[in-house]
């Protein structure tokens, strides 16, 4: 059967299957490479009319050892943080607490159609990475003038 | 100033799905008592003292408060991320831009010396031992 307001068949099915899978998550679509929250660095999205915003918060990472890549759509965010006990690591040092992540770390972000990958940009401060993806003319609401 | 704290804040909006409920009711619970984030930590010792390492991300000088009262350490900070007016937060791994974690010190260190030092969101604190409590080789003398 087949209405107004929901498709019949198994494409219309697959739709709804595929919208139920995405409001489990946060609005925003989350790709299979995109798994495992809790990792290292932390990751807020946001977005305005002109831009996609995303934050990841990185603290002490070395800018220099900060990469961030756009390939088509995947923006992918890896780098390295170093144990900072090594820089002082005495003979005598004694490691009570080690929670704080250490080592590689890679975290993949699948954009919109409407992100454009050419107008991005990226900046490091107070252990904050922002990474500023504009979007597509064609996607920015405008107001439609009625006759 | 509301626009800078927008990307940390708890995003009402997207509270209404059926899998976030338990999470958000949790949420509302805590915020009663004012929800902070648990900063992770490393902490080492060697003979001049103690060093702990904090991950304060957002977190600048300003926004940062270090105390000493009763021996007890107390870390509290609040994370500032600049964004762009009119931002709607669609993915949040950070909730909460407040953090707050405390120690107790033993009476062994002098509070009055301790350094703090923050860069690019990690605080570094030294805290060292009393002159008396480190430890000393003694030296052993053969008539």
């Amino acid at each position: 059967m087949s209405d107004l307001f929901s498709s019949a068949g198994l494409a219309g099915d697959i739709e709804r299957l595929q919208r139920q899978v995405a409001s489990l998550f946060d609005g925003f679509p989350t790709s299979i490479r995109a798994a495992g929250s809790g990792t290292f660095p932390r990751i807020n999205i946001g977005s305005t009319d002109e831009s996609i915003e995303i934050v990841a918060f990185a603290p002490g990472v070395d800018p220099a050892k900060l990469d961030v890549s756009i390939d088509k759509r995947l923006l992918t965010i890896s780098g390295e943080r170093e144990f900072p006990q090594r820089e002082a690591a005495g003979d005598d040092m004694r490691t009570y607490a080690q929670e704080r992540f250490a080592g590689r770390f890679r975290r993949a972000i699948e954009l919109p159609q409407h992100a454009d990958p050419d107008k991005a940009s990226a900046r490091y401060a107070d252990g904050c990475l922002v990474v500023s993806v504009a979007k597509r003319e064609s996607s920015k609401p405008r107001a439609i003038t009625v006759q | 100033m509301s626009d800078t704290t927008e990307l940390a804040r708890k995003d009402e909006a997207t509270s209404e799905t059926a899998s976030e409920t338990a999470v958000t009711r949790r949420d509302d619970e805590r915020a009663q008592s004012r929800v902070t984030l648990t900063p992770p930590v490393d902490v080492s010792e060697d003979s001049q003292g103690i060093t702990l390492w904090a991950d304060l991300p957002g977190v600048t000088k300003e926004r940062l408060s270090v105390k000493v009262h009763d021996g007890n350490l107390y870390i509290e900070a609040e994370a500032m991320v600049p964004t762009p007016a009119g931002l709607r937060l669609q993915h949040a791994e950070i909730r909460e831009p407040r953090f707050a974690r405390a120690f107790s010190l033993g009476a062994d260190f002098d509070t009055s010396k301790i350094d703090a030092n923050l860069k690019d969101g990690v605080l570094k604190l030294t805290i060292p031992r009393h002159d008396e409590a480190r430890p000393r080789r003694i030296e052993v003398r053969t008539n």
